[in-house]
This record gives C-alpha cells, structure tokens and sequence, in this order.
C-alpha cells in the first residue's frame, strides 16, 4: 500500500515523548482499560459504593441527625413483623406480575397489528409510542386528575356509557381499585416499549418460514403458535426481563398517583423506603426495605436467563 | 404479499383493532391539555362535560403557572441537567462500548458483565446511600448532584447501546485506516465514529429521555424551588396544603413535556430504531 | 470537622470550584448574612409580602437575609434530613405542628425571643406550646396557625330552618335533616390527615385520649372512647354518606365546594378557595364555632413556628430577623393582613385580629373559649406518639367500628396497636 508522505504522522516538531505517548497509546492492552476507567470509576463510587453503604445503613437503626449503631439484621427481621411491609411485599408481586402480563399480551397484539401494512404508519408509531416518551411524572398527573373521585371522566364515561352507577368508584380511595389505576398506568406506559420491540422481532423473521407453513396447510393460529412465538421468544425475554425489573422497582407512578395509599394497598419497595427513610426518619428501616429489591431482582434474572439460554440453542 | 392483493375490507379491520390503542395510548393526553385550557368554573363543575371546552377556553392556568410560580426556573434547571448529563454519559459510554466491542485487553468480558449487573441495580435502591454521597460533596440539594449522579444509569445503557452499533463497523475500515499511519484514537474518531452516527444519536437521544424523565434521584436531591427539575416542581409546588390547582397542575404537565415531544417527532425514527436495535442484541 | 475540611479542599481543587463557590457561606465576619427556608404559603400574597418584609429588614439593620421557599411536600422532608445530615443549609427554618420535637437536638434554644414575644402579646395558644415547647425549652419560635373550623351552608340551613350546632351531639340532629335534602355531612374516616384532625376533637369533647400526658400510657380503651365511636356510628348512620371512607385531604373541600356536603369540619381553605374561584357556593358558605362536648370545647390546629439550626454561624443576627418580623407589631400585622385569614396569630392577646374583619365570614375564627391543640394531644409529641399518628391507627379504629366490627373489638385492636408502638 502507498503511502504519501504527509500522510505519515510526522515527527518533525514533535518531541520523542509524544511519539512514544502515542505509540503507547496504541496498544490494546492500554487503551482498552483507559477507555474504560472512567465508566469504571463512576460505577465504582456511585453505583458500588452506594451498594455496600445501603447495606451498612440496613444493618444499623439509623435515624436522621442522630448518631447509628450497628444491630445486625434486626431491620430485616422487624420488618416482616410490619403490616404495612408484608403489604407492600405482596403489593410489588401484584403489580409486577399483572402489569408485565398485559404488557406481553396486549404488547404481542399490538405489534402484530403494526406489523401489517399501514396507512399513516409513521403517525401511527409515533402515536404509540408517545406514552413512553412523556415524563412519567408528568403524565401521570393526568391520570391522577382522571382518576379523581369527585370529577373523573373514567367515571363520567362509564356512568354515561351504562357500564357503571353513578357516582362511579372512587379509584384511587380503595384498595383494589387503587391498585387497577396504577397497574394501569404502568401498562400505558410500558406497552409501547413492548411494542415496538416486539414489532422488531417480528421483523427479522424470513418471510419465507411463513410461506412455507402456508403451503404446508397451516392456518394463521398455528402459524402464530409455531412459527412466531418460539422466534419471538429471545426478544420476549430481553423485554420481559428489563421490564420486570423496572416494574419492581417503580417509584413514579405509586408516588405521584397515591403515595403508597389507600392504607398501603398501592406501597411498593421504593415508595416505603422512600416514606420510611425520609418522612419518619428512619434510615436503617428504609434501607433495609430497598434492600429486598435486590434479591429479588437476581432471582428474577437468574430464572429468565436460564429459561432463554434452554430456549436458544 | 404485495399491498395490492389484500383486501380492503382486511385493512380496514386492523386500522379499527388499532384504534383502540391509538385512543388508550393519545386520551390522556387530550384531555390533560383540554383541563388546562379550560376556565375554572367548568373545570369544577361536576355537570359539566369533560371531554369538550363548551364556556370557552382560558389561558389563565399558563399565565399562572409562568407568572406566579418557578416554572421557568425548573425548565432551566431540567434543560440545564439534562444536557451536562447526556453529554458526559454518551462520552463515557462511546469509548467504553468502543473498548468492549473492538480492544482486546485484560478484564474486557467480566467489565461487560460489570456494566450489566449495574443495571440490575435500581434507582430505587440507590437514592439513599446516594444521598450522603451528594451531601458529604457538598452538593446537597443542587442540580449539580444530579449532573454528577444521572450517569449512573444513563451510562451503563449508552455503553450497552452503542456496544452494539460499533460490533456492526466493519473491522476491515478501521484496520484500513491504521495501515494508512492512523493510531487508534485517529481511527476511532475519524473512521469508526463517524459510520456509527445513527448509533450516537440514539444513545443521545434516549439519555435525553431517560434523564427528563427521572424522578426520584431529582426529588431526594434537590428540595428548594429554585433547584428543583420540571417534574418535581409540577408535581410538589402546585400543590398547598389541601388545595389543588389542577388547571395549573395540567398546564405544568403540558408544558414540562414539550422539549421532549420536540426533540420526540424531530427524531421519532432514530427512537424506533433504537429500540429495534436493542431488542435484537 | 472532617465534612468541613473535605469541603475546604474540594472548593480549592480546580474543577470543582466554580459549583462549589457558591456554596461557600460568605460570612466571614465581614458582612452578616442569614438565610430562611419557610414554606410556599397557602396564601400567594403572603409570600410577596414576606420578601417585601425581608428588604426592609436589610435596609433597617443591615443584615442580607435571603428566602427560600420549598413545598411542604417532598422535598420538605429531603430538604430537612438533608440539611441535618451535611450539617450545613439555611440559618432559619420553617417548623410545623410537632417538629421542634423531631429535630429537637439539632435547634437552638430561643426561650429568649419567645419570652419577649409573650410578654408583648400574651401567652402562646397551647397549640403553639405543644409544638415548640420541648422538654422545658422552646426549640422553635410560634408564629402563626391555621386551626379546623365548622364549615357549613349557612344558606341551607337557614333554608330548612336548622339551628347552628354548638355540639357534636347538635350536629348530629342536623346532621340528619341535611342528608334528607342531600346535603350530607363530610367528615372523612380514611387513611389521611383530615380523618385524624376530626377524630382528635371529637374524641377529646368526650373526655377520651390515645395517649396519656407521660407519654407511655396508653389510655384508648376508656368510657370516652365509646362515647365517641358510637357517635361516630350514628353520624355514619344517619348523616353521611360511604363515600368519606375512601376521602383524600382535598375530597371534604371539593364536596362542599361543588355543592353537595352540607357540612364539614376544615380549616379555612375550603371557604376561600371556592371564593378565589367564584364558584356559585361561595356565597352561601360560613364558618361557626368549633363544636363541644361534655368534657370541653377542643379544636385540632396546625401551628407554624421559625427555628434555628445549631449549625448556624448566625444565630444572633437570626433571632433579629425573627424579633422583626414577629416582635414587631406594624410588620407582624401587615404580615398576617397578607395571609387572608390562612395565617392567624397564635399569641392569645392578638387572637381578635383585624384581619378577620375583611371578610363577616371570618367572624367565627376568632376562636375564644376553645382549646387548640396539635396531634397527639395531651402526649408530648415524641417521636412514638407521632408514629402513632402517622400510621393512622385512630381513623382505622373508626373505619372498623363503623363497618361492622364492634366497638369493644375496635378499641381493643387500637389499644393493641398503640401499645406495640409505644413498646418500640
């Protein structure tokens, strides 16, 4: 290959220290961890660091602005004595389990039908995927004017359709309607994530596995059922398992629609931490309820993992 | 399956399927924007019609919320937050997803790893210890603790997402350049990065997102009006005691939504093909 | 120390330095400045006219006195724990009801300034008193309260010829005719704020109490406590409607607002907002006094006081600021003129405030012969009595005793309860 000869990094002007910085520079094994120190730095004191303080706050009866002492794993213990806590642990497998069911459902049917030739295509995807792009914050303020008891139009539209009695339910003032808001929210939230991503893996399945099934005599359900789903599945377990772990760990929607309420039928993992660590002044116990969040999530990831890697060959 | 051949009748079926979602997904919104329009005789009429202005629309929950509150101030701050946050994740990210995909070195796979497990690591978990981490720097209810914390979780996605889209450069380009004198910096930046534009823009774009949206790193670390975000504002400051001012409330969450619906239809193909990339990793 | 010194040497590192600059406090002895966190006031105005107050108070002494404002939601809490863990923040702090005893150790002494206070306008309401008195010291400065009132359609009754109760068992026998026309009466017995604000007076006008003055008896199962869930029965009964056992803080306000509750026990919100936003019951709204029982007239109050960090380097020129703003009479009263009777002094000798006269709504907040007093009442308000509250143990009782269960299981279950808290 010719080379020209200003194309040859140039030594004149430049000292002997710069070309050897650069050729060192060069090498794999040195730019390799340099290009990673600062990610490792920020995961190391921000993410690592935090971890291991959670834990020692977990570990001691911590108070705001009073000095701790270390008691072990008492917190952990006292908590599952705690109406409130063993409420939330049933509360966060509720949700998590409804909620990410019908996102996969309505998630699968969605990008089936977006997947089918369009008008407005482009109009159409934007549409759906607006929920996910919105602040969650913010938008669930919207849903908590919907939902309220004296003026919402959930109300108004079912008592006008005939589906309900007037005055309606109060949604977000009893316990399991409380919890059919926010699960509902989270779906609307979380569905076009499942969505689109889905539509992708929909995508990339060869046409001609269809056309084969077809003229082998297969129906559109058995096509669905044997050729869609099982090559669907790698994407499904990529999607199913982040949104589960976020759908744990959601602190948004709970905090904005109910705090928690009414009498903790809505109160997840983050919402009580929240609430215990900061609004009543205990660290310790606040700690030790997120704590919780981490096993779970290992579990959850450990089982899906190895129910994709049985499934992907 | 050319388009010709399926009937219309069909289509039209599955535009009626989709309309239902069209409508669960969009009504919100309507209707958040419709209450913040409305004045408030009608908003609190419980006779009237939620679903139409009929007494005539009323700006006066805008004017309120820019005049008589921060509003502009947290718009600032999220801006400000936002921007610095995306900046330094998407830096960090690029030469770190560029080392996983492309160096071979001591540590590159449990890294990898590395890089997963802390997203298994919610927000919801770290806002604690996380919050005397940002007192003992001195940066307790600032925006500047957010700048400094957001990474956290906005890193480890960009690198995921970009690791991605430099795997697909092909190898051949960069050694090209290097055969032709260029050190690996010069290939990177000259050859590789430039190819891998769409990936950049996606991952700036979903830390855009993922940071505006942010929620409790924002309401543990930042308390004074001046300091708070967009969504946290919204949400605490029009809210005394037991009165709500739900003209206002709306026209907040109306408006704290804008940059990102801008930024949104701007670059809605880089957003779908982002998450289409992501869901083929 | 070791926080200061890491401070120092960040401030002096070059890429940190200008965030940190500002952060540094500047007075270093030369000129004074303090700083004041208070609450967004119910009352917009009331916000201006404070900001007004603060320049004048520079330009009258000198000191630079900057205010920051917060939402007592959230970040409130944060913003506290924050302040009390770095050990740094504001110089003054905005406390309400029983906080003064939660951050007790981390407050300065100002038995000082309120001893001036009360000498110029009478004795603290025992509101007051039981929220910034703590251990035999005053941690925090009283400054204003907004006590629950009967809020009621004066028009209505005036329609069916309805006698204004004086007691609870008076609201009761009207209680009946209003929910006849429709008009229920809306007290809530949830999981909230307002649900306690009622039961706390309904219950001490019967003689009964959660826990006794020591703070360590629990004294719910008593004669008083049955009186008074059996009237709460009879109200649920005859006078309202299910809906209040699903009722958020907001829900009482909003019903009578949009017509339907005939009365409801509030502080004075509900009256102004509907006239704020000329909604067509304004007008026909009012307020009476607060209602009585055999064993006295008792009323719930939220009192408002000013504390001062220990970690202040400013503490004198702090309780300057707090003797302007309260020790002085013109600037006290063009304070609370601003709040629109949100904000009302707590000092007895000033409770007939002119203030009141800018509405003949406001007559009846002029509160003589009731005693006001915070949560908890007569506990000291120590970090498990306040447990007690927030876990709603009181409206629970209630709520059960109401649907179904029986009184004496009720009262069991919330002496069973309470005692597990106080035990710790």
């Amino acid at each position: 290959m010719a080379v020209r000869a200003d194309e040859i990094p140039v030594a004149r002007g430049r000292s002997r220290v710069a070309t050897r910085m650069s050729a060192w520079l060069d090498r794999e094994s040195v730019l390799g961890p340099l290009f990673i120190t600062p990610a490792m730095i920020l995961i190391a004191v921000l993410v690592a660091y935090p971890f291991v303080m959670a834990l020692y706050f977990a570990m001691s009866n911590s108070f705001i602005g009073r000095p701790s002492e270390f008691i072990g794993i008492k917190n952990f213990v006292k908590l599952w004595d705690s109406d409130v806590f063993r409420q939330t642990f049933q509360n966060a497998f509720v949700f998590t389990g409804i909620a990410v069911g019908f996102k996969v459902l309505l998630g699968i049917i969605l990008a089936l039908l977006l997947n089918e030739q369009l008008w407005f295509k482009r109009l159409i995807r934007g549409a759906v995927l607006l929920p996910w792009v919105i602040p969650t914050a913010l938008s669930t303020l919207g849903w908590w004017w919907m939902f309220n008891s004296l003026y919402s139009v959930v109300n108004w539209t079912g008592i006008s359709l005939g589906i309900m009695d007037p005055p309606g339910p109060n949604w977000l003032g009893q316990r399991y309607y409380a919890m059919a808001a926010v699960i509902t929210v989270n779906v609307w939230r979380g569905l076009p994530f499942f969505a689109i991503t889905i539509l992708a893996g929909l995508v990339s399945i060869p046409k001609e596995l269809y056309e084969a099934a077809h003229s082998d005599g297969a129906g559109p359900l058995a096509r669905f059922w044997y050729i869609t789903l099982p090559l669907l599945r790698p994407v499904l377990a990529v999607v199913i398992l982040f949104s589960t772990i976020l759908t744990f760990g959601d602190f948004n929607i709970v905090y904005v629609l109910t705090h928690g309420g009414p009498i903790n039928s809505t109160h997840l993992f983050a919402t009580l931490s929240r609430m215990l660590a900061i609004d009543v002044g205990r660290l310790g116990e606040g700690a030790a309820v997120s704590l919780y969040l981490f096993p779970l999530l290992v579990f959850v990831v450990w089982a899906q993992l190895r129910f994709v890697r049985k499934q992907v060959y | 399956m050319a388009v010709s051949r399926r009937p219309l009748a069909k289509r039209l079926l599955i535009h009626a399927a989709l309309l239902p979602f069209l409508i669960f997904a969009l009504f919100p919104f309507y209707h958040m924007t419709l209450t913040s329009l409305k004045q408030d005789r009608e908003l609190y009429d419980r006779h009237a019609v939620p679903l139409i202005i009929k007494q005539g629309p009323t700006l006066e929950h805008y004017t309120k919320l820019l005049w008589d509150t921060e509003f502009m101030t947290w718009t600032k701050n999220s801006l400000l937050v936002t921007s610095c946050a995306t900046a330094i994740s998407v830096i960090i990210g690029t030469i770190a997803a560029y080392a996983i995909a492309r160096l071979r070195f001591f540590g590159v796979g449990s890294f990898g790893t590395g890089i997963f497990v802390t997203y298994l690591v919610p927000t919801s978990l770290l806002f604690l210890p996380l919050a005397q981490v940002v007192n003992w720097v001195g940066l307790a209810d600032s925006k500047w603790a957010l700048v400094l914390t957001y990474p956290t979780f906005l890193v480890p996605f960009c690198t995921w997402l970009l690791m991605g889209y430099f795997r697909t450069v092909p190898k051949e380009v960069e050694e090209c350049a290097m055969v032709d004198g260029a050190t690996r910096i010069q290939a990177l930046w000259r050859v590789v990065l430039p190819i891998a534009i769409p990936g950049l823009v996606c991952a700036v774009l979903f830390a855009f997102t993922l940071s505006w949206n942010e929620f409790i790193y924002a309401l543990t670390f930042t308390s004074s009006s001046e300091q708070i975000t967009a969504s946290v504002g919204v949400t605490s400051e029009l809210i005394r005691g037991d009165i709500y001012f739900w003209g206002s409330l709306m026209a907040g969450a109306v408006l704290g939504s804008v940059p990102i619906v801008v930024v949104y239809v701007f670059f809605l193909d880089y957003y779908v093909a982002g998450l289409t990339a992501g869901a083929l990793k | 120390m070791d926080r200061i010194t890491r401070r120092r040497f960040l401030t002096t590192s070059a890429g940190l330095a200008g965030i940190l600059a500002a952060r540094v406090p500047p007075a270093r002895g030369q000129q004074r400045e303090i700083s004041y966190l208070c609450w967004n006031n119910f009352a917009p105005a009331s916000d201006k006219k404070l900001a007004e107050i603060g320049q004048r108070f520079t330009k009258d002494t000198g000191i630079k006195l900057k205010i920051d404002h917060i939402s007592h939601m959230g970040p409130q809490q944060a913003k506290y724990a924050a302040e009390v863990q770095t050990q740094a923040g504001h110089d003054l702090v905005e406390m309400r009801m029983h906080f003064p005893w939660l951050y007790e150790p981390q407050l300065v002494d100002v038995t000082d300034v309120v001893v001036e206070m009360e000498k110029k306008y009478g004795k603290v309401l025992s509101s007051g008193y039981e929220g910034a008195y703590v251990h035999g010291v005053w941690r925090a400065v009283p400054q204003y309260h907004g006590m629950f009132v009967a809020t009621y359609r004066e028009d209505l009754f005036k329609k069916a010829s309805l006698k204004v109760p004086d007691t609870w068992e008076d609201l009761y026998v009207v209680g009946k005719e209003l929910k006849k026309m429709g008009n229920p009466v809306g007290i809530p017995i949830s999981q909230n704020y307002d649900s306690i604000s009622t039961a706390g007076p309904v219950l001490w006008s019967f003689g009964g109490m959660e826990v006794d003055k020591d703070g360590k008896t629990v004294r719910i199962n008593s004669p008083g406590t049955v009186q008074a869930i059996e009237w709460y029965k009879k109200m649920f009964r005859d006078c309202m409607e299910p809906e209040v056992l699903s009722w958020s803080d907001a829900s009482n306000n909003e019903s009578i607002q949009q017509g339907k509750a005939g009365w409801i026990h509030n502080p004075v919100s509900a009256y102004i907002v509907a006239k704020q936003r000329k909604l067509i019951t304004a007008d026909g709204m009012n307020h009476h006094r607060s209602l009585g029982g055999p064993q006295g007239r008792h009323e719930t109050d939220t009192p408002r006081h000013i504390g001062i960090w220990k970690f202040s380097k400013n503490v004198e020129p702090a309780k300057e600021w707090i003797r302007y703003l309260i020790g002085k009479k013109e600037v006290y009263d063009e304070y609370i003129m601003a709040g629109d009777a949100f904000n009302l002094p707590v000092y007895e000798k000033i409770q007939d405030h002119p203030v009141l006269k800018t509405d003949p709504k406001y007559a009846a907040l002029k509160g003589e012969g009731v005693q006001y007093h915070t949560y908890g009442w007569p506990a000291p308000a120590s970090d498990k009595v306040q447990l007690i509250t927030n876990s709603y143990i009181l409206p629970n009782m209630i709520a059960k005793a109401v649907t179904g269960t029986s009184t004496q299981d009720s009262i069991a279950w919330a002496d069973n309860e309470m005692k597990k808290i106080v035990a710790g």
